[in-house]
């Protein structure tokens, strides 16, 4: 394998093809394959960072499955880069997803169809994760520990660590089996279909991207030197003219912009660069609020 | 007042690294101030007062989650400090949390840094993917979870060992501005990741989908989930009409556009007609 090392700029300049040098399905995933790689999901935000969130934990703990499936380099190549890209989804609940992705990698599927599938997922199930986990699961474990702590009893934190994981972990690994599961008997149906189901996932997939824009990226001028004088009159940048021209425009109009500098090829770390820029300069400026005063 | 010895220091560090790392790898929630408050209190020889402490401070805690990606005030400094100082200053619980608050404030800053730091890494985690690196990959999810443990450590070790009095002018002393340019920069940011993602799916003929989707967010304030049922509805329609022009083998050239970067499907297709 004395291929020559890839570099940043391959990287820029590689189109991942949909295809697979080596399409051969084999049936390699194991019980303890899974196992393996539900322990590897509690790296999931490993290599956290504001432009793909999770997709580098994703990625590692999807590792020990792709190494089995993609014996051929190439192939084990362009399957990490796909996976690395942006994903965010609940920490709870990834195993589910996991499971279907890795069932499709190991029948070879399409890499158009499982990107799809894959981010027409994460979104969803993110909302659905705060809201059963964040905001049901901890309230309800942590008022329990909390009423015993209240009285100075061990077994308070004692108490929510037990009830909290009980749930946590059985989420885990039995989500994980399901997803596979899942994933291997859908495939069937989703072989003769795999032009269809590429069309819809990749239209499911833009919706979600569509909707994460607008709710994620958070690109407003809310400082304290955000109001513009026009003639006499005052009028707040944010609220006064971006809100009424359309709500979430800056974001929409930013990831254009990073959409259109990466199609002429200017790297990704140009733009986070960039990015950088304008936060400091725009807080420096005062058109982005500063964290509040520490007492 | 303050006699922590040095080994009480250092395992107040030590277990606010570990804390660190698990509010985001592992999420076994022993990060939370109810554990860590008793956590302290042992360490520092007055478990009643840990365990009471961090109870008041998880409610404090209770609503300030990370929701979609949103940092909250830091849920283990606030733990950390708070109980530090409510057991080394005689605080009451209460007063305790007025102390954590801003130190949490200041650190979630500090933490939207680092995840704004760490960008370049995935950058790096591509080149390594491309190259079927796993064995780089593996050791690279260890960067940031040991930037965690090492600068908890330090924010747990060094209050300990110095009291409140010492460190909170050191917060202080911290431009506010260069906070808020890399909070703003952080929130930013996950543009350019979709920006990424848009160079891989975007088609024009899905276009639409993708208006809709922003649309349905921006104007309607609709959460992911239904915008993902909704794109699945439009989506679904969408297969049934290309499958019943197909078996009327009417649409002349209108056959379905088959996914990104496939350039053989007319043959799929041509023995439908």
């Amino acid at each position: 394998m004395a291929s020559e090392e890839k570099t940043f700029k391959d990287v820029e300049q590689t189109q991942i093809p949909d295809t697979y040098q080596d399409p051969t399905v084999r049936k390699v995933i194991t019980e303890k394959d899974l196992h393996k790689m539900v322990w590897r999901s509690l790296m999931l935000q490993s290599s956290f960072n504001y432009e793909r969130m999770q997709g580098g934990g994703w990625t590692y703990s999807l590792i020990p499955g792709l190494k089995k499936i993609h014996t051929n380099q190439k192939d084990l190549g362009y399957s990490l880069l796909d996976n690395l890209q942006f994903y965010n989804t609940h920490p709870f609940l990834v195993t589910f997803i996991q499971g279907i992705i890795i069932a499709m990698e190991e029948n070879k599927e399409n890499r158009s169809t499982i990107r799809g599938i894959k981010v027409a997922l994460m979104g969803p199930l993110g909302g659905i994760g705060d809201a059963l986990f964040w905001l049901t699961l901890l309230p309800i474990t942590g008022g329990i520990g909390v009423s015993l702590s209240e009285q100075g009893n061990i077994f308070g934190p004692i108490l929510f660590l037990i009830l909290f994981n009980a749930v946590h972990f059985f989420l885990l690994f039995w989500l994980m089996d399901y997803g596979y599961n899942t994933g291997t008997r859908a495939i069937a149906t989703m072989r003769e279909k795999t032009q269809e189901i590429s069309r819809a996932a990749t239209m499911i997939g833009l919706a979600v991207v569509g909707g994460l824009t607008a709710s994620y990226v958070k690109f407003a001028f809310t400082g304290t030197n955000n109001v513009v004088a026009i003639g006499k009159m005052k009028m707040n940048i944010q609220t006064g003219i971006i809100d009424k021209i359309m709500p979430a425009l800056m974001p929409v109009a930013y990831v254009f912009f990073c959409y259109w500098m990466l199609k002429k090829g200017r790297s990704p770390l140009t733009l986070i660069g960039i990015t950088l820029l304008i936060g400091l300069v725009g807080a420096a400026v005062g058109l982005f609020a500063w964290p509040a005063v520490i007492k | 007042m303050h006699d922590v010895t040095i080994w009480q220091a250092l395992l107040v560090g030590l277990w606010a690294g570990i804390a660190a790392i698990d509010q985001f790898n592992g999420l076994t929630h022993i990060h939370r101030p109810i554990v860590t408050g008793a956590v302290i209190g042992i360490i520092l020889g007055q478990p009643t007062t840990g365990i009471i402490t961090g109870g008041t401070l998880e409610l404090v805690w209770a609503g300030m989650v990370p929701l979609a990606g949103a940092q909250p005030p830091n849920v283990v400094i606030g733990g950390v400090i708070g109980t530090l100082f409510a057991i080394l200053s005689g605080l009451s619980p209460t007063t305790a949390v007025g102390v954590a608050v801003p130190f949490s404030v200041a650190v979630q800053a500090l933490i939207t840094l680092l995840f704004t730091g760490m960008a370049p890494v995935a950058h790096a985690m591509d080149v390594a993917g491309l190259n079927g690196d796993t064995k780089r990959l593996d050791w690279m999810a260890w960067i940031e979870p040991a930037i965690l443990f090492v600068g908890f450590f330090i924010m747990g070790f060094l209050p300990a060992l110095f009291g409140q009095n010492v460190i909170t002018p050191v917060v202080k002393s911290i431009p506010r501005w260069i906070l808020g340019g890399f909070q703003a920069a952080g929130g930013i940011m996950p543009a350019v990741g979709f920006g990424m993602l848009l160079k891989i799916m975007w088609k024009i003929e899905y276009a639409p989908f993708f208006v809709a989707g922003f649309i349905a967010a921006a104007y309607l304030h609709m959460e992911i989930l239904p915008i993902a049922l909704l794109a699945a509805a439009f989506a679904a329609y969408d297969y049934f009409a290309n499958q019943n022009r197909k078996s009327s083998g009417g649409g002349g050239g209108q056959t379905v556009p088959a996914g990104p970067t496939t350039d053989d499907d007319e043959e799929d297709y041509s023995n439908g007609i």
